[in-house]
């Protein structure tokens, strides 16, 4: 963590770590995947100045809670988007799409004000804000976000609840 | 309960799957992770997905399947392009700040996002909700990404038109001009709303060619009036309703299957000169011109020489043998605008309208001999 010298003082502790939150928290890593929130520091190193400038950098160990989907696993989310190829769900941070092809086959897609698939019978309904309870088949996790594939199609998965359902 | 993660990038069954589409690199299928997702092939629909590809046995599978879809709803599809068919916008440079004032008094909305004022067409609202009740819609614009969300979003602000069907000029295959390949419906099924029909090349039989919409022209300061009578929304709504129901005029499946509305389109386009012979004079007498063609399209039957089945002659000279002929014969004499006015109104408009004045040019023919008639 880099921090500016007008920061040096009784506070630099503290000012380090409320640094360490705002840049580190919300941010994705390849190996670890979603940083959702910092539980504790664990140690703060020996500060070295950068050659050139003011600034010191300080190496810190922290633990964390993060978010990473793994194949196989399963989640819920929330449906975003409906269209003729799929529907994207969000689970948190992380992106899911749903293809037509990992959707049963007695659901078909409805065009119209409110995109959505449904069963023949029209039990079922999957459109925007839905919540669904999917299986993750692939994922890609890169600098800035998590993406991945699921499927509804297994036993015990599909939607969980209908927004528009009297409670 | 954290499981290890499986590697399946070399086992046998991951190749079981066909991998119709990928998103980031991931089959949308099997969720396994293609290595070289530009080896893949197929078309780009990133206005989707800023990363989906589909291969085209997907394309064609999707859009097979789609079709049966509007069928069972009795719709087509519906391809609008934004600038100078359904608006006209100006960049905020180049207006002046007393005008910037006038024209957010008139309901010219400034869009601050992409740095435009835009006017949108008369009677564009009423023309989305009724065509929407007839055709699953598209915008497709050779603008920027930005400024088609920013339009989309004046045109339909509940998003129930388009949904994700905004598509950009940097989502085109080709980017010098449009294409139905990343159009999610069966070609036989669509039509196409545009003032320019170069960008079309290949689709042009699906394009209906509207008139040209501006509002900030040079010296528009009061710009209204005009634009007011502005009916061609309201007259191409006519048209793609009588195109639908032809179209739709049984309820038998496996003839709508087979039906193509580029044909409808083709039969519906020859009422308007229907019964017209036409002779040509001068410039525009080459078979292959222009003009010709264009009254073919339009149902007219064209001849080469003068005679008595001969209903118009068109003419840019009036002092021409022809010209003078067909007022000797009590034949309609009349300049070429007439042709284009029957195909924008889509009827033959009143030939003492478009007199030989002698004053109309237009832009010589490539390699035509010009011939004395």
């Amino acid at each position: 963590m880099q921090l500016h010298p007008r920061h040096f003082g009784r506070d630099l502790r503290d000012k380090l770590v409320s640094k360490l939150m705002k840049d580190v928290e919300g941010t994705c890593s390849g190996r670890h995947g979603f940083i959702v929130a910092i539980t504790g520091i664990e140690n703060v190193g020996k500060g070295l100045i950068r050659d050139g400038t003011g600034f010191v950098t300080f190496p810190i160990k922290y633990q964390c809670v993060v978010f990473r989907p793994f194949k196989g696993e399963i989640l819920e989310a929330v449906v975003t988007m409906v269209n003729k190829m799929g529907f994207f769900a969000e689970a948190g941070p992380v992106q899911i799409f749903v293809s037509n092809h990992l959707i049963p086959d007695d659901m078909e897609f409805q065009s119209g004000d409110m995109p959505n698939y449904t069963t023949s019978d029209g039990s079922v309904k999957i459109q925007k804000d839905s919540e669904v309870r999917l299986k993750i088949i692939g994922t890609r996790v890169d600098a800035t976000e998590i993406f991945c594939i699921g499927t509804i199609k297994d036993d015990f998965l599909g939607v969980i609840s209908d927004p528009n359902a009297t409670a | 309960m954290m499981g290890k993660r499986v590697r399946l990038e070399n086992s046998s069954s991951a190749s079981n799957c066909t991998h119709p589409g990928l998103i980031g690199g991931l089959c949308i299928k099997c969720g396994e992770t293609m290595d070289n997702d530009d080896g893949f092939g197929g078309v780009a629909l990133e206005y989707i997905h800023k990363r989906l590809r589909l291969s085209l046995e997907e394309i064609i599978r999707l859009r097979d399947k789609d079709f049966r879809n509007q069928l069972r709803q009795r719709k087509l599809y519906l391809v609008l392009d934004l600038d100078n068919t359904l608006l006209h916008s100006m960049d905020v440079n180049k207006i002046q700040e007393n005008q910037e004032q006038f024209f957010l008094n008139r309901g010219i909305y400034k869009v601050e996002r992409v740095r435009k004022m835009t006017k949108l067409r008369p009677f564009v609202h009423t023309f989305l909700e009724e065509a929407s009740k007839l055709f699953d819609m598209y915008v497709y614009t050779m603008g920027c990404r930005n400024y088609a969300v920013e339009m989309a979003k004046l045109l339909d602000p509940e998003g129930v038109y388009f949904n994700s069907k905004i598509i950009a000029h940097e989502n085109s295959t080709d980017k010098s001009k449009k294409g139905l390949d990343v159009v999610l419906g069966k070609e036989n099924a669509v039509l196409i709303l545009d003032d320019r029909e170069s960008v079309w090349e290949g689709h042009r039989d699906n394009l209906i060619l509207v008139e040209k919409y501006e509002f900030f022209g040079s010296g528009v300061t009061a710009g209204g009036t005009d634009d007011e009578n502005d009916g061609v929304l309201d007259l191409v709504l006519k048209v793609l309703q009588r195109i639908h129901a032809s179209f739709y005029d049984t309820e038998d499946l496996d003839t709508l299957l087979n039906r193509d509305v580029r044909r409808v389109l083709q039969d519906f386009r020859k009422e308007a000169l229907k019964g017209c012979k036409i002779v040509f004079s001068g410039v525009l007498k080459p078979e292959k011109q222009h003009y010709w063609k264009l009254a073919e399209k339009l149902g007219a039957k064209c001849a080469t020489k003068r005679g008595p089945g001969i209903t118009h002659v068109v003419s840019l000279d009036s002092a021409s043998d022809l010209s003078c002929w067909a007022i000797r014969e009590k034949r309609f004499l009349v300049n070429p605008e007439w042709i284009d006015a029957a195909r924008y109104l889509w009827q033959r408009q009143p030939e003492e309208k478009f007199p030989v004045t002698n004053e109309l040019k237009i832009a010589p023919v490539t390699s035509c001999s010009v011939e004395v008639c």
